[in-house]
């Protein structure tokens, strides 16, 4: 089957949240291909086509990316939102104050649970800490809300929060929405995975939970209670997300009109899809980034010279355009990524075999026998690139990269493994090389976890390519701390550049997120926020309610 | 008889025990753990330390075998760690589901194949039988999951940009909105949904079972009962359905205690294309996931289904073959 769907498992299990700004094409929906449409008006259903089904609708024990999206556009009212151009704007707080030590929030009056209950402070502080629980062993609690100490009630509709310590980008570690203290206070902290509540949440947003059968389908309908001052009901009664797993399926229902949206196209069918004047293609760039890890720890890549050497011995620009990204996909340097506001903006290393041979011979490799493979000492520059046999993707380029190696003298046996014999071969870094993927879950750029002296030796972290450069970490201190945006981006470049130099990865592309909207729903808008950020707006036709 | 299956189901009891037994250490033998998930480079090895403490997954495996072992014995499978519910209701759901898949395309493949195969043994070397057998061996050689593409393009994607009359829905069980409907239209929208998954299921196992119905159909129709049935006056029909295809039944019936089991647990390409929520993807997706429970209970369930099988293809030789039935 297609590529990008073997990764179910995995990729339906990446913990992220959309980010970031910029990218993503025009406005308006549909209304480009049904031609004019009118006023918008209430009522109607929107199907919506996702690739697998969804985890917990709970904010603290989730980690997949959709159903995140959900939690926090449609089922709850997180503290922040953000705008097109990622600057954050007010939600359920309707402001704040902001100082390097603390920020204090101010809740809008008249927000209440799905069951009546009004939502307090109380709730917030209590969300908050239930992710901090050692017990709860929370995504949110353990890698989003490092750098806040405590919270604090002022009053019911008055929030402080206390940092560890001064950080740049603070207001980011507020994108998550407050949990209903009433009904999940006697959910012991490790229970929380498993409570019922996740599957029948009780939440706080503009959309309610009708109905979920696994594995099939789940129905939100409209909250008519949902407050004016946050956008008011939302115009659409229903929206009915499909689970549909394969993407040829998911396509052909698209393209029939049974369904409205399709979450996850690929890059070949967006291709196709674009010819198609009544489906509107959009796509953004994401934060995920495909890469060749060098694993440090081994001689054969201790040498920064040799990794850069092999980067710029591979044609990164071929393998984003077709047979595999079809130029869905984005160019970088950095793994900062491109959409964010401190991305360095810098140009990735250019593709030159010549330039790799010179640094190679530089670094000692040379074909002393002719046998068109370099050697040093009598060793053949010669290591196994392994990648996941489930991601035809990968293995398609991890052919093309053995094939460009091979034309500057280095031998890449490349090794295919299942998915999480891959994941413990990379943890435990036992390999040479590795194709693989990360998706920044984070709106906060903070590439410690994986570049850190600190992590580089600690078994299972994430530092897996046991990269380690005193320098790296006093620049990636510097600009954590730094509470000045422009002084914060100013030291990222020179950490982007510091990088560009050490090369620990060689990134290969930013993929780009895909979206297919049919002719039936208008003004759908998807951006690098989420494919749902202005759902309360998606409309559909009185004549087109009825299918 | 009644002795006869009881025997066997007892014989079944440490068979089903040993092969769970199997399954759990391998499974959890098996590289990686359901933590894997949270790949997230923020999440410390201390945070995935606790979540595998929560899941006990931090003890030794023994006492994990031990534990699973009591709980499963009480008749209680615990928690899905992959879908985060009880496992008692995931199952039935998932059952119902393939089983309705599963029971329609079995109609499929033995109704078609069966009569296929028998008009090709009375018309032997016929044209019909010609073009029948290069058809037959056309749907049997054609990969499953190609087959059910093809159908989902004509009938769902192209039916219904040319305009045809019947448009198939091409994924999941029921039409958005149905559920609201009578129990009448519920029925012909799940009905349906199951043309196109049924018929990728079923066609290439039911041209497969026509080999074997002409094969087994020709060799009673040349034996000496069959003309001594002509020779007495009965009609064609009933010495085809009753004297001969009673007699060729033996073979098919191995093929309904083997497809049985087949049929629960191996429609995985199928249940993906078409986005039916059955057995197959569960039982994938929990291998994937390393959801141990969910990846017993289901192993479980599929090592019923074969010893039933086979115990059923056992019990239907001895109601068609009195000789069988006298030892």
């Amino acid at each position: 089957m297609n590529a990008r769907k073997g990764l179910v498992g995995a990729a339906a299990a990446l913990c992220a949240l959309l980010a970031a700004c910029g990218g993503g094409e025009g406005g308006a929906g549909g209304a480009a291909a049904g031609g004019p449409v009118g006023q918008p008006v209430n009522g109607g259903t929107a199907i919506v086509a996702v690739k697998s089904d969804f985890d917990a609708f709970n904010p603290v024990t989730s980690t997949a990316l959709t159903t995140l999206d959900i939690v926090k556009d449609m089922l709850f009212t997180p503290l922040i939102r953000y705008d097109e151009k990622l600057n954050p704007t007010p939600y359920l707080a309707e402001r704040w104050e902001l100082s390097d030590t603390a920020v204090v929030f101010h809740l809008r009056d008249g927000v209440t649970w799905h069951d009546g209950q009004p939502l307090t402070a109380e709730d917030v502080k209590f969300t908050f800490d239930l992710a901090k629980a050692k017990e709860t062993a929370s995504l949110l609690g353990s890698a989003y809300l490092t750098m806040v100490k405590s919270a604090t009630v002022v009053d019911p509709h008055t929030i402080r929060f206390g940092f560890t310590a001064p950080h740049a980008q603070a207001l980011d570690d507020f994108w998550w929405a407050p949990l209903p203290r009433h009904l999940l206070q006697n959910v012991a902290p490790s229970a929380l995975a498993q409570a019922p509540f996740n599957r029948q949440p009780v939440g706080s947003g503009p959309f309610k939970l009708a109905s979920w059968q696994a594995g099939q389908a789940v129905t939100l309908e409209a909250n008519p209670a949902f407050p004016a001052s946050m956008g008011g009901r939302p115009r659409l009664d229903r929206v009915v997300f499909r689970i549909i797993p394969e993407a040829t399926t998911r396509m052909n229902e698209l393209q029939a009109g049974t369904v409205d949206v399709n979450y996850s196209v690929q890059p070949d069918e967006a291709k196709q899809l674009q010819g198609q004047p009544a489906i509107h293609v959009f796509h953004y760039p994401s934060r995920e980034f495909t890469y060749l890890g060098w694993n440090a720890t081994r001689p054969l890549f201790a040498d920064a010279r040799v990794r850069r050497a092999l980067t710029q011995a591979i044609d990164r620009n071929r393998l984003m355009a077709a047979p595999f990204m079809y130029g869905f996909a984005q160019a970088g340097s950095s793994v900062i990524p491109p959409i964010s506001p401190m991305n360095p903006g810098l140009q990735p290393l250019p593709f030159d075999p010549a330039a790799a041979k010179a640094l190679l011979a530089q670094a000692g490799w040379t074909d002393s026998n002719g046998d068109g493979v370099l050697d040093k000492g009598g060793q053949p520059f010669r290591f196994n690139l392994i990648t996941s046999a489930s991601n035809r993707l990968f293995s398609d380029v991890a052919t093309v990269i053995q094939q460009q190696l091979k034309a500057v003298g280095v031998d890449a046996q490349i090794q295919t493994m299942e998915f999480q014999t891959l994941l413990r071969a990379h943890k435990s870094r036992e390999y040479d090389g590795i194709i693989t993927n990360w998706t920044w879950d984070y709106f906060r750029a903070d590439p410690t976890p994986l570049f850190s002296c600190a992590e580089a030796r600690k078994p299972s972290s994430a530092n897996r390519t046991g990269y380690c450069n005193p320098q790296a970490d006093a620049l990636m201190q510097k600009g954590l701390a730094a509470t000045d945006p422009a002084q914060a981006k100013a030291v990222w470049t020179e950490f982007a550049g510091l990088l560009q130099q050490d090369q620990p990865v060689t990134v290969l592309f930013w993929a780009e997120e895909i979206g297919g909207v049919g002719p039936r729903v208008q003004d759908v808008r998807m951006d690098a926020r989420s494919k749902l950020a202005n759902v309360t707006q998606w409309w559909i036709p009185a004549a087109r309610q009825k299918r | 008889m009644i002795g006869y299956l009881l025997r066997r189901m007892l014989g079944a009891i440490p068979l089903l025990l040993g092969i769970l037994t199997i399954i759990f250490f391998i499974i959890h033998l098996a590289p990686g753990d359901p933590t894997a998930r949270f790949f997230s480079p923020q999440v410390s090895p201390e945070v995935i330390e606790q979540m595998r403490h929560n899941l006990g997954l931090d003890q030794p495996l023994h006492i994990q075998y031990l534990k699973w072992m009591k709980s499963f014995l009480t008749g209680d499978f615990g928690y899905s760690l992959g879908q985060g519910r009880p496992i008692s209701e995931i199952m039935p759901e998932v059952l119902w589901n393939t089983l309705q898949l599963t029971l329609v395309s079995l109609v499929i493949i033995f109704v078609v194949g069966m009569l296929i195969g028998i008009v090709q043994a009375v018309r032997q070397y016929s044209v019909a039988d010609n073009v029948l057998t290069v058809l037959a061996l056309f749907f049997y050689s054609m990969p499953t999951f190609w087959f059910a593409l093809m159908l989902s393009l004509i009938f769902a994607l192209k039916a219904s940009q040319w305009g045809w009359p019947v448009v198939l829905p091409s994924s999941g069980m029921a039409t958005v909105g149905t559920e609201w409907l009578g129990r009448g239209a519920i029925l012909r929208d799940r009905l349906l949904h199951l043309i196109l998954p049924a018929t990728a299921l079923g066609i290439g196992t039911a041209a497969g079972v026509a080999r074997y119905m002409r094969g087994a159909m020709l060799e009673v129709i040349h034996q000496d009962f069959i003309r001594t049935a002509r020779a007495k006056g009965l009609s064609e029909r009933t010495v085809i359905f009753k004297h001969a295809l009673r007699n060729a039944m033996i073979p098919i019936i191995t093929l309904l205690g083997l497809y049985l089991p087949f049929l629960l647990s191996g429609a995985v390409l199928v249940e993906t294309i078409f986005a039916w929520p059955g057995m197959g993807s569960t039982v994938v997706n929990a291998i994937f996931q390393r959801d141990y429970p969910l990846v017993m209970a289901t192993s479980f369930v599929i090592a019923v289904i074969v010893v039933l099988g086979n115990l059923l293809s056992d019990v239907l030789y001895a109601v068609v073959d009195p000789r069988i039935r006298a030892e």
